[in-house]
């Protein structure tokens, strides 16, 4: 009637809806490419770049792949707007490792990052630089951590523990130990938060450097409780590992029944075996058994347990007495109490974690007390419901009267998914006992009615199982397994319900297992079962009964009187019935006929004679088979009982008859429950492993008992760092503890003293003097000198690696300018000048091979770097590249090009008008100014040229094209970063005024090993003392120069240094980066003896930091290679 | 560690993905997970750990929104199905309710939440307090101001001072007109009651929830007047374990807002407040159906909100039920609810009516189990009592109210 009224009313809705949406991102996610994203990315409205950010979000979380936005997202990094970081972050960790060198360009803005003053700021800089995983930047990312460990707030602290294990993930070994002494620091964090964070870093990074808890084992059992849930968890397993490591396990613990072999100590207080029979024992001894096994694995891990338990006899290493400790123990009683209210926790894995303390740890008495919390636990959510249920279906195996009165816990809620009904009902088996078996068979049975007849059929085989634990109960069991029989087929027929089928067949096989508890007592029960064959219509179910009688034929005195019926009706159906009944009947009848004798074998004889005929004749195969293998196998039986006792009877045909036997088992023996070799898989309370039932990567069973050497400096709570006795992974940190120590005392005493000469000679450097000019400006005070050369190694590792100074973060700045200046006061005051005349005439650049003979035709390229710039851009770097014709015809238009480059000219067209907007893009795009062609090159002639290359990145190498002959050669031109900085000559002061503008974050230092000099010394054995320290001078300078573009500024020796002790030698090189300008400083100082191999620590002063490490890197490689002798 | 997190609606479609760490996950793991769970039978579909052939899966289902993570190494199963709720409790709190809907709308502020979340697959702030202040819900007032400005930052770009103090679980100084403290008792009672009409196991599940505002940073104490009926408790990270453990007094420093104080069980209880009984009897192909409700004992207060649910076994074809009271619906997956609200005082409400059989059968050999819903204004059934709240070092007055609520959890009556 009124059609616009219900038009509105629709689009009012449509409209709410709308009105609900607005201000939401929902336009976002639906169409997220409805706009062109490039441009807004570009925009310099922070609001355009975080809608571009969110649409590039809503592409990923729908799947697609906008990696090709990484650069112009990378750019937005340096934003100010927070929430813009934020998707930039977001979306950079979501890329960086596919696209690694554009990831690079992001590193500078998180180091400025790192030292803004908000703390969000810096922690969100540290975990996305954190993340981007690249080796070329883990170095710098350690000093970063190293940083934000001491972080005055808890929330970057805490970044940086969660930083560590992306590290370690760089598997750098050669960290390791820097990552762990961090994480000693931040288990030693006064903060509870902290600690939490750093107690999973040292799990996922150091699990047995057990020597790092030791030291605070009481205090992290004192923050135990204040820490946060989530390290908790981590914190527990931790304090476990470490007090079974170092003290063992607990005498009056579960876990020592390893030790006592003598099951009855395990039965005494678990009060339901006192009141069970003889035949009850049998399961006892299994649980005590099984008690063991899990024990075991816990320490061993199932595998090993496994493997040595199916090879030969069970020689479990018999942990001795001196592997246990008792509950007296201090530091086991610190433990449990620290543990025992987390038992509280409203987290449910904390409730588990601490559970499998007290499970392992805790006195036999004591255990009691994670019951509840445990069962507690199972009211939370039905995922963690499950997983402690799989725990406790353990705990119950093992010790059944721990769980036992509490029974009712473990009744099924009609809502339970299936995993954890069938768990439950399992756990109701184990644990049901003689004051409980009444309620819970009465809570079975009503089970037995649920609409899920799947679960109904589980419950009919979990009362089986309370049978055969409690044989008391076991005629109460039966009748109601008989009961449900009847009513099974009371209902009628069995209609095409799969779970009815289930439910009788399961039925039938919980019935046989209580009567192979005892026949003798229930032939009344076969003989039932066996009348109801008639009604029972399943064929499992049949195959079953007809095997229960044949199994039980001669048992009692009805069923051998009956056996003939029986098999006269089973003979008369045969043809009806499926399959395994069929071969069941088969097996029965013959196994009848074997062991009864006397008047019906006749008739039993005819029976089979006829069934055997129609089987003979059956449509199946299988059938088919076995009537001729039992015709075969009975022939002769039948035969001697027709000759009847007389002479001939052969060999061969009693051997058939036994064999016949043998296989038909005649004899009903009375049978016990066979104690079955438990090959269950049994791992720690509440790990994966346990879940899967496999070992998962990473899982570790509980570390050896007592495997910790007994040091008596553990456990202590108040002991200092540094006297502590450690092993080698934290032995060097200490050490580079006490040099810092000393470094800063001796920064102070040097400050103090700074009206030092400075009367010191600018060196003659520009003559060409072959005999070196050693000036000697102040003799006083030779050890001042060879510290201050030390100083500036050490202040930059104390910065690395001290784990004492918290606040170095806060005064740094102050602190290392002071050194600095300490140091130039310090050189200044009492070094001697070396000048090096004619070095520069002797530096032989290194020759790299382009392409060798073999792969070029004969065509011989090499390349070396040369130290000339380019003057027509600062981003080219010059090659001499050498070729070589070493066939012997003649080549001709030889010629190197950029493998890029056929993307024709246009291409290059686009990039040079990028290279004006945008500083990265041209970085990115690598070129080689065109080399000048070779027209022809004759058989044994060489021609060089020049090479101009702009390399896109410092560290991968240039795909470049040789073509020869018109032939094209793939070719691979590999950087060096030593030649991508040109000389920048400086004088010492100069050189020392930029040094001290470049301290912390731009300061890298590290060492190596030099063995150049010793050739060379070994020559010129004869020569002076002098001649020694310039020997090594030059062979360093040289190598030096000779593999990177720098400037010599100045040698500094130590002056009245000993005899043959270099220590103190101090190179200073300077260079600038080549597209940039940025200075780049190089300092070099050598320890150690003349004659052996030095130790030389080489420190970068640089802006550029990843280009500082890499070329950090690349000194530290070169230096350590060993000499190239010159011809 | 975690190492990635997908929502996946109910139609098996990633809403959202996570990367946590360097070790990727490919989303094709959804795609496995997706068609192993439709090839297990229906009641095995939530299993919470599956391992797949590649990575171990966590998966917790709310509100038709599977929450999946994987992992390759071992960790705390347990660990990562916490966070996992987690995570579902603070996303439903931010956008008010869980839907396909409201993930995709808002998909950045739930991004932005799971960052802070986690961090290298290891649980960094979980507080909802602490995440409000970090990251802004979205609420009306935002979204207009964004729809009018344009601007819609929702990151915060100050640290919470909480992070940094020795209760990180408060915010930092708030400040109150009006100080005031609610603590509320709010209990579930579990019930089986089998075939024979026998109560098996009766058991209250409460929760102290505390809804407090005050100025500064209060510490306040809790007792109970009859602590020792309690059988088993669990507490929020800000309760103190010592006066606990000595006293049973609950001493702590409250977060700001809504928060759960405490979870506590007691157990064997002797009776339930409501009765129901179910009364089938069948012949013929034919099955009567009757169930009477009433109440037991009178609690004093109403009884509310009674709900009767119950699935029809899978043998019946069709069914006829009516009730004196309230109103009954059968739904086509043959669930049964009877929805009766309050119990009038004059006559006990009965449902009645016939069941038919499958052809062939003659009778029920399975049976429905009824699942019982009711609400209590007013009344802790455990009968748990609060003895005082008192709050020191803040010098001020403050409003106090306590209020107590019982409903039924899991309140099952088998016929």
């Amino acid at each position: 009637m009124f059609p616009q009224f219900g038009a509105t009313a629709e689009s009012l809705s449509k409209a709410s809806t709308a009105v609900f949406r607005i201000g939401t991102d929902a336009h976002l996610y639906d169409d997220p490419d409805d706009v062109n994203i490039a441009p807004l990315l570009d925009s310099k409205f922070d609001s355009e770049k975080c809608e571009a950010l969110k649409r590039l979000l809503a592409l990923i979380s729908q799947g697609f792949d906008v990696a090709n936005f990484f650069p112009q997202v990378v750019k937005n990094v340096a934003s100010q707007s927070l929430e813009v970081k934020k998707l930039v972050y977001l979306y950079l960790l979501h890329y960086a490792e596919k696209r690694p060198n554009e990831a690079l360009l992001s590193i500078n803005y998180f180091q400025k990052d790192l030292g803004d003053t908000n703390p969000l700021v810096r922690a969100w800089a540290l975990r996305a630089m954190a993340g981007i995983r690249l080796h070329a930047i883990a170095p710098l990312v350690l000093v970063a951590v190293g940083k934000c460990a001491r972080d005055p707030s808890v929330y970057v602290r805490k970044c940086a523990a969660n930083a560590l294990p992306k590290l370690h993930d760089l598997r750098m070994e050669e960290h390791a130990s820097a990552i762990e002494e961090i994480i000693g620091l931040l288990l030693n964090d006064h903060s509870p938060g902290v600690v939490g964070a750093a107690a999973s870093a040292f799990t996922t990074v150091c699990p047995n450097n057990f020597s790092l808890i030791g030291r605070n084992f009481r205090k992290l059992c004192e923050v135990l409780p204040d820490v946060e849930e989530w390290g908790q968890i981590m914190l527990i397993g931790i304090l476990l590992r470490y007090v079974i490591a170092r003290h063992g396990l607990v005498k009056e613990s579960i876990m020592f029944s390893l030790y006592n072999k003598d099951h009855s100590n395990l039965d005494e207080d678990e009060h339901y075996v006192t009141s069970k029979e003889d035949a009850g024992y049998a399961t006892e001894k299994t649980v005590s058994e099984l008690t063991r096994t899990i024990f075991q694995c816990y320490i061993e891990g199932p595998d090993e347990y496994l493997s040595r338990s199916s090879s030969t006899i069970k020689v479990a290493p018999k942990l001795d007495e001196s592997q246990y400790t008792s509950c007296s123990n201090e530091i086991v009683k610190i433990l449990l109490q620290c543990t025992s209210p987390l038992l509280w926790s409203h987290n449910s894995a904390v409730v588990l974690a601490a559970a499998g303390v007290h499970w392992i740890m805790a006195p036999k008495e004591d255990v009691k007390r994670i019951v509840k919390p445990l069962l507690f636990v199972l009211r939370s959510s039905p995922a963690s419901r499950y997983v402690v249920l799989c725990n406790i279906q353990v705990f119950a195996k093992a010790m059944p009267s721990l769980f036992a009165p509490h029974y009712e816990d473990f009744f099924i809620h009609s809502a339970d998914s299936y995993q954890i009904k069938e768990l439950k009902l399992e756990i109701l088996s184990i644990i049901s006992s003689d004051s409980s078996i009444s309620f819970i068979l009465k809570e079975l049975q009503d089970y037995i009615r649920d609409p899920d007849r799947r679960f109904a059929a589980d419950t009919v085989a979990a009362i089986g199982l309370c049978a055969q634990r409690l044989p008391k109960m076991a005629i109460t069991c039966l009748e109601e397994l008989l009961t449900l029989i009847r009513q099974e087929f009371l209902c009628g027929e069995i209609r095409s319900l799969d779970g009815e089928e289930g439910v009788l067949i399961q039925a039938i096989m919980s019935i046989i297992s209580i009567i192979k508890l005892e026949p003798a007592i229930y032939e009344k029960v076969i003989i039932q079962l066996v009348r109801s064959l008639d009604t029972i219509k399943v064929p499992a179910a049949r195959a079953m009964i007809v095997w229960l009688l044949g199994e039980y034929c001669s048992l009692g005195e009805i069923i051998p009187r009956m056996l003939s019926t029986v098999l006269k009706y089973l003979a008369w159906c045969f043809t009806s019935e499926e399959l395994e009944t069929k071969l069941q009947i088969l097996n029965t009848i013959t196994k009848v006929l074997l062991c009864i004798k006397g008047e019906d074998s006749w008739t039993l004889r005819k029976i089979w004679t006829y069934v055997i005929e129609l089987a003979e004749r059956d449509l199946n195969y299988d059938i088919r088979d076995r009537s001729r293998f039992l015709k075969k196998l009975l022939s002769s039986n039948l035969e001697s009982q027709n000759v009847e006792e007389e002479n001939g009877e052969s060999q061969k045909k009693d051997q058939k008859r036994v064999v016949a036997e043998c296989i038909f088992g005649v004899q009903t023996k009375t049978s016990t429950v066979p104690s079955e070799p438990i090959n269950d898989r049994f791992y720690l309370p509440g790990s994966l492993s346990q879940l899967v039932f496999h070992a998962a990567p990473g899982y570790e069973p509980l570390p050896k008992p007592c495997s910790l050497p007994n040091i008596d400096q553990y456990d202590g709570s108040d002991k200092s760092d540094l006297d502590e006795v450690d092993d080698s992974g934290t032995s060097g940190s200490s050490d580079e503890e006490n040099a810092s120590d000393y470094s800063s005392e001796r920064s102070i005493s040097g400050s103090s003293e700074v009206s030092g000469s400075n009367e010191t000679v600018s060196g003659n450097e520009g003559e060409n003097n072959d005999d070196p000019l050693i000036q000697i400006s102040d003799t006083s005070n030779v050890n001042e000198n060879q510290n201050g050369g030390d100083h500036a190694g050490t202040s930059g590792f104390s910065d690395l690696m001290s784990t004492k100074s918290l606040e170095s973060w806060l005064d740094e700045p102050s602190k290392s300018s002071k050194g600095s200046e300490t140091e130039q006061s310090g050189v200044r005051r009492s070094s001697a000048r070396i000048t090096i005349g004619n070095i520069g005439s002797r530096i032989k650049p290194k020759c790299y091979t382009l392409l060798d003979p073999a792969n070029g035709n004969g065509l011989m390229v090499n390349y070396s770097f040369s130290s000339e710039t380019s003057s027509i851009s600062s981003h080219l770097v010059c090659l001499q590249v050498l070729f070589e014709n070493c066939s012997l015809e003649s080549m001709f238009d030889i010629v190197l090009i950029d493998e890029d480059s056929s993307k024709s000219v246009d291409s290059t067209d686009q990039i040079s008008q990028a290279a004006e907007n945008t500083v990265k893009s041209h970085i990115d795009k690598p070129a080689l100014v065109s080399m000048e062609e070779i027209p022809s090159l004759e058989p044994g002639q060489k021609a060089k040229r020049t090479l101009l290359v702009r390399f896109h990145h410092h560290l991968l190498p240039l795909k470049l094209a040789l073509f020869c002959n018109d032939k094209k050669f793939p070719v691979k031109l590999r950087p060096d970063i030593g030649y991508f900085v040109k000389p920048l000559p400086i004088n010492i002061e100069a050189f020392k005024d930029k040094e001290s503008h470049l301290p912390g974050m731009f300061e890298y230092v590290r060492s190596c090993t030099f063995n150049d000099h010793i050739v060379k010394l070994n020559k010129e054995s004869n020569s002076l003392t002098e001649d020694t320290f310039l020997v090594i001078c030059e062979t360093l300078a040289l190598k030096m120069l000779s593999n990177a573009n720098l400037s010599l500024v100045s040698v500094d020796l130590p002056v009245a240094s000993n005899l043959g002790d270099a220590s103190g030698l101090c190179l200073r090189f300077s260079s600038e980066i080549l597209n940039n300008s940025m200075p780049c400083l190089i300092t070099a100082t050598v320890e150690g003896k003349c004659s052996d191999p030095l130790i030389v620590s080489v420190k970068v002063n640089c802006e550029e930091t990843v280009f500082g490490l890499n070329f950090l890197n690349r000194i530290v490689n070169f230096l350590a290679e060993p000499p190239v002798t010159h011809s | 560690m975690l190492q990635c997190i997908f929502l996946l609606s109910d139609s098996g479609e990633v809403i959202l993905e996570k990367q946590l760490t360097g070790h990727r996950v490919d989303r094709s793991i959804c795609n496995w997970f997706w068609d192993h769970t439709n090839s297990q039978p229906n009641s095995y579909k939530q299993q919470p750990v599956i391992a797949s052939p590649t990575h171990y899966l966590f998966q917790v289902c709310r509100e038709g929104i599977t929450f999946l993570a994987c992992t390759q190494v071992e960790m705390p199963p347990l660990m990562a199905i916490e966070f996992l709720c987690r995570v579902a409790d603070v996303i439903n709190g931010y956008l008010g309710g869980l839907n396909e809907d409201s993930i995709k709308d808002n998909f950045v502020i739930v991004y932005e939440l799971l960052d802070e979340m986690i961090d290298n697959g290891f649980p960094l702030t979980t507080e909802p307090n602490i995440l409000q202040e970090m990251i802004a819900p979205p609420n009306i007032v935002s979204k207009v101001l964004s729809v009018v400005t344009g601007n819609s930052s929702n990151v915060s770009d100050t640290l919470p001072g909480s992070t940094a103090s020795c209760v990180p679980w408060r915010t930092a100084d708030p400040k109150y007109a009006n100080n005031e403290v609610y603590v509320d008792l709010v209990e579930q009672m579990d019930a089986t009651i089998n075939r024979d009409g026998v109560l098996v196991k009766c058991e209250i599940n409460g929760e102290v929830q505390v809804n407090s505002h005050i100025t500064g940073l209060p510490d306040l104490t809790l007792s109970f007047a009859n602590p020792s009926i309690l059988d088993d408790v669990r507490f929020h990270p800000c309760v103190r374990f010592r006066p606990w453990e000595s006293n049973q007094i609950l001493s702590f420093v409250p977060p700001d807002g809504q928060f759960k104080l405490m979870n506590y069980r007691v157990r064997k209880l002797k009776s339930t407040p409501i009765y129901v009984k179910p009364q089938l009897t069948s012949d013929g192909g034919i099955c009567r159906l009757n169930v009477m409700v009433g109440m037991r004992n009178d609690p004093g207060k109403t009884v509310d909100s009674v709900n009767v649910q119950f699935q029809l076994p899978p043998c019946i074809l069709s069914a006829d039920l009516t009730s004196t009271h309230g109103t009954v619906n059968i739904l086509s997956n043959k669930t049964c609810t009877w929805s009766i609200g309050r119990i009038p005082k004059d006559k006990a409400p009965s449902m009645s009516g016939t069941l038919v059989l499958e052809t062939g059968l003659e009778r029920l050999h399975v049976f429905p189990t009824f699942q019982v819903d009711f609400r209590i204004m007013g009344v802790a059934l455990s009968g748990l009592q609060i003895d005082k709240l008192d709050l020191k070092t803040v010098p001020y007055r403050f409003y106090k109210g306590f209020r107590a609520l019982t409903r039924a959890g899991e309140f099952e009556v088998r016929s």
